[in-house]
């Protein structure tokens, strides 16, 4: 008696589950690297710039609050596809310095990401911040802190804690967005998961919901724990909106 | 001076920004400065060289042009033999950009890849803003239906109010687009890829679809479908970037020699025998 048989599955069910298991692993092994070196390059310097928006937004004078609220509202207003194309057929060479082909687009069209989800994460950042009662800041002045001290240490922690469930968010944002890149020559899961339709045309749904899962599987457990989770411990001390 | 850290946190903000927006600005507001001798730009055959790999565009999902073996990874087809003949030639290696058809053209013409070699037929329109090289295969446009359709097609006007799939950006949809402008009225549908153009005529919701004809060598393995139609399509070349003599003349050398050596008729028998 075979194994499949003890497992009342025939040789064809096996060759099927097989099969099933070979597009995970393509999809899995070939694509997914790429789609999470974008995700994190696109959220690591849409950080470090929304940070840095967020904080202009709350305390810088008039007029760079000005410029960069209408840098967020161009940067919402243009679909992630257009500013991908802007980025990697627009300006040819920007990014060679990473060498000229597939890594210059990668960098291309991780830029654009991060361009797009630093207006997001502004806004994230800069209510996080506004969320943080007044009466901390000023009880850190009080103690002779100076506006970096008090902001370094006292509202920047609290902000970020608070900033967890609206990151996560993005974050679910940032990852699907990745899928965009295959229009330029990206190989990410989203590409491979056509290869794997060209092949066999009749399968396209399964496939297609082989892709849902690996997605999801990403998205899934961040949004939950980071979002959820936090969001529950924030509402216990009193805190957030949840 | 309790200013002070703001003074600091603003410094660094604006570097921030200033930073971001003059990479940005840069290239736009200060295009590359005509001097009085202008520096040559060298020829991409140099830049190709002097990079050791040499980036091709191509769209797979064509066969026999071009199509992906998802079990290791690798392209195959009739062009990525040429091409690899060609790097070959060159003495580079080759790195593959997989893109939308319709992105090739923008992505050659702004130097994000170096050659499209993506069975392109030679149009009019492309040669306006790239160069072709030498053709190297001449194949044959089809009208394809299922088994069972009864439909008769001696020409474009017989398709006059029939649904029509056709490949965004290929010659068929301008040749369709050009027939309904003269008063056709061909129902045209346009599709990215053609799996999914086949999928639609299967299940009915296409009455034809007007593609190369090797296409419809590999797709009536999967599908009960016949050509019902064919006329010579345009003859079909690699496409570079214009300007670039050199790099012109070691791919049309090296496509030369592939037909002396009899390798473009061993392709031609391997891939569509």
């Amino acid at each position: 008696m075979t194994h499949g048989s003890l497992n009342g599955l025939g040789d064809s069910d096996m060759q099927e589950l097989q099969e099933v298991i070979r597009w995970f692993q393509y999809i899995i092994v070939n694509g997914l690297p790429a789609t999470l070196l974008l995700t994190f390059l696109g959220l690591v310097f849409g950080f470090i710039l929304g940070l840095l928006f967020a904080l202009g937004r709350v305390y810088a004078p008039r007029p760079i609050k000005v410029a960069i609220s209408t840098y967020e509202r161009i940067m919402r207003s243009i679909p992630i596809l257009v500013l991908m194309f802007m980025f990697v057929f627009g300006f040819p060479g920007l990014f060679n310095f990473v060498g000229a082909g597939t890594n210059a687009t990668l960098m291309a069209v991780a830029f654009a990401l991060a361009l797009r989800s630093s207006a997001y994460q502004a806004g994230i950042f800069r209510s996080a911040i506004q969320s943080v009662s007044p009466g901390q800041l000023q009880a850190a002045q009080a103690i002779g802190m100076t506006n970096l001290q008090a902001n370094v240490f006292i509202v920047l922690p609290q902000a970020f804690r608070l900033a967890v469930p609206g990151w996560s968010n993005e974050y679910a944002v940032v990852i699907k967005d990745t899928s965009f890149a295959m229009a330029v020559g990206i190989a990410e899961m989203n590409k491979l998961a056509l290869n794997l339709q060209v092949e066999s045309p009749e399968f396209m749904l399964f496939i297609l919901f082989v892709l849902t899962l690996v997605y999801f599987c990403f998205t899934y457990p961040v949004t939950k724990y980071a979002g959820e989770i936090m969001t529950k411990r924030l509402k216990r001390l009193g805190l957030g909106g949840g | 001076m309790e200013n002070q850290g703001m003074i600091a946190l603003f410094l660094i903000i604006g570097l921030g920004i200033g930073m971001v927006s003059g990479f940005l600005i840069y290239p736009v507001v200060n295009p590359p400065v005509e001097t009085e001798e202008p520096e040559p730009t060298p020829d991409l055959l140099e830049v190709i060289q002097t990079r050791g790999y040499m980036i091709v565009g191509t769209s797979s999902g064509w066969p026999p042009f071009e199509m992906v073996n998802t079990t290791d990874s690798t392209f195959y087809g009739f062009d990525i033999d040429l091409c690899n003949y060609v790097a070959d030639y060159l003495n580079v290696t080759i790195q593959w950009q997989d893109m939308d058809f319709d992105a090739l053209v923008p992505a050659c013409d702004a130097g994000t890849i170096d050659l499209i070699a993506a069975a392109t037929f030679i149009t009019t329109d492309r040669n306006d803003v790239l160069t072709p090289s030498v053709w190297y295969i001449r194949t044959n446009e089809v009208v394809v239906v299922k088994s069972d359709s009864v439909l008769n097609v001696t020409g474009l006007d017989d398709l006059d109010g029939y649904d029509v799939g056709v490949q965004t950006g290929t010659v068929e949809a301008d040749e369709i687009s050009d027939h309904n402008d003269g008063g056709g009225a061909i129902v045209v549908h346009e599709y990215p890829r053609p799996d999914s153009m086949f999928v639609d005529l299967n299940s009915g919701a296409l009455d034809a679809i007007y593609i190369d004809e090797p296409v419809l060598t590999v797709y009536q393995n999967i599908y009960a479908v016949k050509g019902i139609y064919s006329l010579t399509a345009p003859p079909t070349a690699l496409y570079m970037d214009q300007g670039n003599p050199d790099f012109q003349r070691a791919v049309n050398n090296a496509i030369a020699i592939a037909f002396e050596e009899g390798l473009i008729d061993a392709w031609i028998a391997k891939w569509f025998g």
